[in-house]
């Protein structure tokens, strides 16, 4: 399933919307001006998941893993190198990192901070097909991309794709580098489509 | 098994048991449940809660942005309270230890309450995390701690390979120079020109007594870090004890073209400490000043009396210090250049030396600068405390007439000194027992003096100094002794020196000195002396 440069314009743009949400969001909760650069999208076959993020993301992992439920359900995913995420720790709390591993507030911080981006985008891809879509508590873990990859695709068997989501925070004259993966079937992505579709003519 | 009964059942359960916060609202936001763990906690009872609107119970919610989360939860949508970012969501006390946390740390989840696809409410679960709080603020306290252990085991570590490296460096250069003369003068022993050799041996002797310097200065420090330095208290003179010490370091500040100005009060009282080490002290300072100082400059020693304690001063017009620098500078094995290509020599350990002893004789030291080439200011402080002992000194100092100290009243002493000071204080010395005093300030005049005054005003006995400006004490005492017996070439003399070795007492004495006395003069020891040179001339 590819994307056509409109379609994927559209998605850009649509998760910029949910994206500029979560960043004010993030700025008040935190007192510091934090900005979220516009996302890059692409789209790909879950198996193929690892082959795409490897370049861009090693080591240990943390990531805030969030499932939905609804007419579209599906698993969604913040995930951030543990040196990123320790430095968005850091500078969204003023508190000096410790490793991750033994910092339960800290992998508290990034799960809110996941929890926000993600309900930020799936409530805004919820309002787009008009359907009620309900999220799970966000839990964090801590470990590498096999593994993350790993827990989204077992026990399920069917054909699924994942949309891969570039999120840049800037904050502090800092920045760092995240992704948010949205894992759905077919019939989502289809359903998703569409919508987008519909949307991008209906301006 | 009746499924309404069960959940009844779970419900009563998390209401009694739970150890977390939990309650609940229906659609409207109004609170449906609050279980006994909150009723503990936050001071609020069920029946207080219950039935009414939860930002109505709670408006802080409101205030701090928190009832959004609840609007998400009626949409469907969980959200997580990181204890972090928000503290806490209710106000609650708690206690971990000894630590009192006047708001809980908490950690909140708040969830829509679902019935099939309809929300019906909402459920929040609070954790108090206080003692993950408690010992995550441990644990960090201890990776802090051990983070500036091992810094500091670094920075020490680093400084003394970089002591190490001066070291090597500042204790060859002497011993080429000896070893480089000393190769000169076995190659050429014939054919060595008066000259040359003279030279050689000035060359030798000044970098050998650098050297020694140094080593002594090594062998304190170690004494002192392993506790070993003792130190031979007695009620001291600052006043001689400077002088001596400005005496010592005279010929250095000569060379280099550096006055040496001086505000002196006599009048400071006698301290508690170690001669040898107070004048080490002085010297420190004033040889410290005297290499950070250019040619022509200027440096300027005071001795005052202030309230209970008597305070040196070093001021000089050299480089100044760094305000970087400034706060290390009495630290062992520091210097502000520590780089090969630095141009003043030494090990670095001449400051440590003096704020160590001076801690060790109960005092203080500071060093003030306005900064790089503008000068700096060393202010050294010792109590003066009048104990009985130091009362029965002074008593001495007044009785040099008394029993116990020889008589010298109505003697006449010559004395040749060229520093003022020091002069100044031999006369003082003299005069208080009871002797008569003329005093002069070179060779020439005392020679002048010996030949010519009429024999009632010639001199029973001489004090002189031996290291002064131009011709020395050696050089006065030859010239004497060769004048004939009856013509002053017999009279009794002591040598007067800041150079207190072994070596020293029996150059003076072969050079034709009865007796010697090293400085900071004790006035007993100088009366005493003084009277044994005449005692024996008689015998």
């Amino acid at each position: 399933m590819i994307l056509t440069a409109e379609q994927k314009d559209a998605l850009t743009e649509l998760i910029n919307i949910g994206f500029g949400r979560a960043a004010a969001s993030l700025s008040r909760l935190t007192g510091h001006r934090v900005q979220l650069e516009v996302p890059q999208v692409m789209m790909c076959p879950v198996g193929e998941l690892s082959d795409a993020l490897r370049p861009y993301i090693d080591g240990e992992i943390a990531s805030v893993h969030q499932v939905f439920s609804g007419p579209v359900g599906g698993d969604a995913l913040l995930v951030l190198d543990q040196r990123s995420a320790g430095i968005l720790k850091e500078l969204l709390t003023n508190e000096p990192a410790l490793p991750l591993s033994i910092d339960a507030s800290g992998r508290e911080v990034i799960a809110e901070v996941g929890n926000i981006l993600l309900n930020a985008c799936l409530g805004m891809f919820g309002n787009l097909l008009k359907v009620q879509v309900s999220f799970a508590v966000p839990h964090v873990t801590v470990e590498g991309l096999e593994a993350v990859v790993e827990s989204v695709i077992v026990e399920r068997e069917e054909l699924r794709y994942a949309l891969v989501v570039h999120a840049g925070f800037r904050l502090k004259n800092s920045s760092v580098t995240g992704y948010l993966i949205i894992v759905l079937s077919v019939a989502s992505v289809d359903r998703l489509i569409r919508a987008v579709d519909m949307w991008e003519s209906g301006r | 098994m009746n499924e309404p009964i069960a959940d009844a059942a779970l419900v009563r359960w998390f209401e009694e048991f739970a150890e977390q916060g939990i309650f609940t609202t229906d659609d409207r936001l109004h609170v449906t449940s609050w279980n006994r763990w909150l009723e503990r906690h936050s001071g609020r009872a069920a029946a207080d809660v219950v039935g009414r609107p939860l930002l109505e119970v709670w408006p802080d919610l409101r205030d701090r942005g928190l009832d959004e989360h609840y609007r998400e939860a009626l949409a469907g949508h969980a959200s997580l309270i990181s204890h972090l970012l928000h503290g806490h969501l209710l106000p609650m006390q708690t206690r971990v230890g000894e630590h009192l946390f006047a708001k809980m740390p908490q950690r909140a989840r708040i969830t829509p309450l679902s019935a099939g696809d309809r929300v019906v409410g909402t459920v929040t679960v609070i954790d108090d995390v206080s003692e993950r709080v408690a010992s995550e603020h441990e644990l960090r306290k201890q990776i802090e701690a051990q983070q500036m252990a091992r810094n500091a085991a670094e920075k020490a570590l680093r400084i003394k390979d970089e002591f190490l490296a001066t070291l090597s460096h500042e204790i060859r250069t002497p011993l080429n120079a000896v070893l480089g003369w000393a190769r000169i003068l076995s190659e050429r022993e014939r054919e060595l020109e008066p000259q040359l050799l003279s030279r050689a041996v000035n060359s030798i002797f000044r970098n050998a007594t650098v050297q020694a310097r140094m080593i002594d200065d090594l062998l304190d420090t170690a004494r002192i870090m392993a506790g070993k330095l003792r130190l031979q208290m007695q009620p001291v003179d600052l006043l001689a004890v400077t002088i001596a010490a400005m005496d010592v370091l005279a010929p250095v500040m000569d060379a280099k073209r550096i006055e040496l100005k001086k505000t002196l009060d006599p009048r400071v009282e006698r301290v508690l400490g170690d001669p040898d080490r107070l004048q080490q002290i002085i010297w420190n300072l004033l040889s410290n000043a005297a290499k950070f100082t250019e040619p022509g400059g200027t440096i300027h020693v005071r001795l005052d009396q202030v309230h209970k304690s008597a305070r040196i001063t070093v001021a000089d017009s050299g480089k100044g210090i760094n305000p970087e620098f400034l706060p290390f500078i009495f630290e062992r094995f520091r210097q502000a250049d520590a780089s090969s290509s630095r141009r003043e020599g030494g090990l670095g350990l001449g400051l440590a030396l003096v704020r160590e002893l001076v801690e060790l004789h109960g005092g203080s030291v500071r060093a003030t600068s306005d900064g790089a080439g503008k000068g700096s200011t060393f202010v050294v402080e010792f109590p003066t405390v009048l104990s009985p002992e130091v009362r029965q000194n002074h008593a001495n100092r007044e009785g040099l007439r008394g029993s116990g100290v020889p008589s010298i009243e109505h003697v006449h002493v010559l004395v040749v000194e060229d520093e003022e000071d020091a002069r100044d204080l031999l006369i003082a010395i003299l005069a208080e027992a009871g002797a008569r005093v003329t005093a002069l300030a070179s060779c020439a005049e005392a020679l002048e003096h010996v030949r010519h005054a009429p024999e009632a005003d010639r001199a029973d006995v001489l004090v002189s100094d031996i290291g002064m400006a131009r011709e020395d004490g050696y050089h006065l005492i030859e010239q004497l002794r060769a004048l004939p017996p009856d013509h002053g070439g017999a009279v009794p003399a002591v040598a007067v020196t800041g150079y207190a070795s072994p070596e020293d007492r029996s150059r003076a004495l072969a050079a034709g000195y009865q007796k010697h006395v090293s400085k900071p003069v004790d006035p007993v020891a100088l009366v005493t002396a003084i009277a044994d040179a005449i005692r024996r001339a008689n015998v």
